[in-house]
């Protein structure tokens, strides 16, 4: 009997630390989950498949979201930059293509290529994997960077200050932080807000 | 004869601007942060529902015409009031903004536009520390207290039962 309450606690505890974990996403500091998602080309892609990676920009962003248009040539621009530096971008489409049509896996492939997407754009099919990072609007970023075999969260948030004009932006967030990454520093702003869509879920 | 053609134009003339007044341009204020702020500080026993919404946001189109049907049971007290606040592109005021909402017949309502975009880092935590910045989102506040705040959009009779709560709380 005692082992029986002793081992329906440690379930309850289970429990509640999987569900808080999922409700809340990550803090930064905290280890990224390794993910296998389908590419636009069928391929499916894992960090751990990076194997000279020194981190990630793992961006939650889809087809419809005008902000997440109004930030692609931003993101095709660091993906170029920093690729070659050691932290490709890695683009998540988390939205339910059935409650929200125009990001359909059909549809993600088109923009790609019309876009000229130089990073991989997978489809979180079961969208298993957003909730565990914790994304809410699309873009979202989470910038990652490998200790060994882990991926450390270092930076949540939006892109840049400005989705409007890029030139405008006198606070590029996301670049700030992965040029203090390559430094061996840590990101000055490590967690900003913006406006974005929802995800789409049913 | 001719007073005849005169008093005819007269009258046509009267009739078109009385139609014009019908259909009158809504008063949508375009403001940045500081001049939204004063609605959250208000000390008058109002119970504000400030909903933040764009036109380009689904899931907050398809939410109004339930905030709107709510929101004429609760528009005569005097201890309530609507706000929606677009986040939309301030360019697209006249273009996407102003005809939506003379076509949801938005009214009874005090309507802004919040042009604030290279500051939303600091005015999404300031309007709910809890708020990542996904719309649609509603703040329920009265006397400069936050009651409570939906980042998600909220269905006809969930957004009512919040209301009559809120109210009943202030009797």
């Amino acid at each position: 009997m005692k082992t029986f309450v002793k081992y329906f606690a440690t379930l309850m505890i289970a429990i509640f630390a999987v569900s808080s974990a999922f409700a809340q996403g990550y803090k930064i500091g905290d280890e990224a989950i390794d993910f296998k998602l389908k590419n636009i080309d069928g391929k499916m892609i894992s960090l751990s498949d990076y194997k000279d990676a020194k981190g990630f920009v793992v961006i939650f962003t889809c087809n419809h979201c005008p902000y997440a248009i109004a930030y692609e040539d931003r993101i095709i621009a660091i993906d170029k930059k920093y690729k070659a530096m050691g932290y490709p971008v890695i683009a998540i489409n988390p939205n339910d293509p059935e409650v929200q049509p125009q990001d359909s896996f059909e549809l993600m492939k088109e923009r790609a290529k019309s876009k000229g997407f130089t990073f991989p754009y997978l489809i979180d099919e079961g969208q298993k994997i957003y909730p565990q990072y914790g994304a809410q609007r699309t873009p979202h970023v989470y910038i990652l960077k490998r200790d060994g075999k882990k991926n450390i969260v270092k930076y949540i948030g939006a892109i840049d200050n400005n989705y409007k004009n890029a030139n405008d932006a006198d606070q590029k967030y996301v670049e700030s932080a992965l040029d203090a990454l390559l430094k061996g520093q840590e990101p000055e702003v490590k967690s900003t807000v913006a406006i974005g869509c929802t995800i789409k879920t049913k | 004869m001719k007073y005849k053609k005169i008093f005819l134009f007269i009258a046509i003339a009267v009739y078109l601007s009385t139609l014009s007044g019908c259909v009158s341009e809504p008063e949508i204020k375009v403001v940045n942060f500081e001049e939204l702020r004063p609605v959250f500080h208000q000390q008058n026993d109002v119970l504000y529902v400030v909903n933040f919404w764009a036109t380009w946001c689904a899931p907050c189109v398809k939410e109004i015409p339930d905030f709107m049907e709510v929101n004429s049971e609760f528009s005569k007290s005097n201890n309530f009031k609507m706000v929606l606040v677009s986040l939309d592109d301030s360019d697209k005021l006249e273009e996407a903004v102003k005809p939506f909402i003379v076509d949801k017949k938005i009214n009874d309502v005090d309507l802004y536009l919040l042009d604030d975009i290279k500051r939303m880092n600091e005015w999404i935590p300031a309007v709910d520390s809890a708020w990542s910045g996904s719309i649609p989102a509603t703040l329920f506040i009265r006397n400069g207290k936050s009651l409570k705040f939906v980042s998600s959009a909220i269905e006809k009779d969930e957004l009512r039962m919040i209301i009559l709560e809120l109210m009943q709380d202030n009797k």
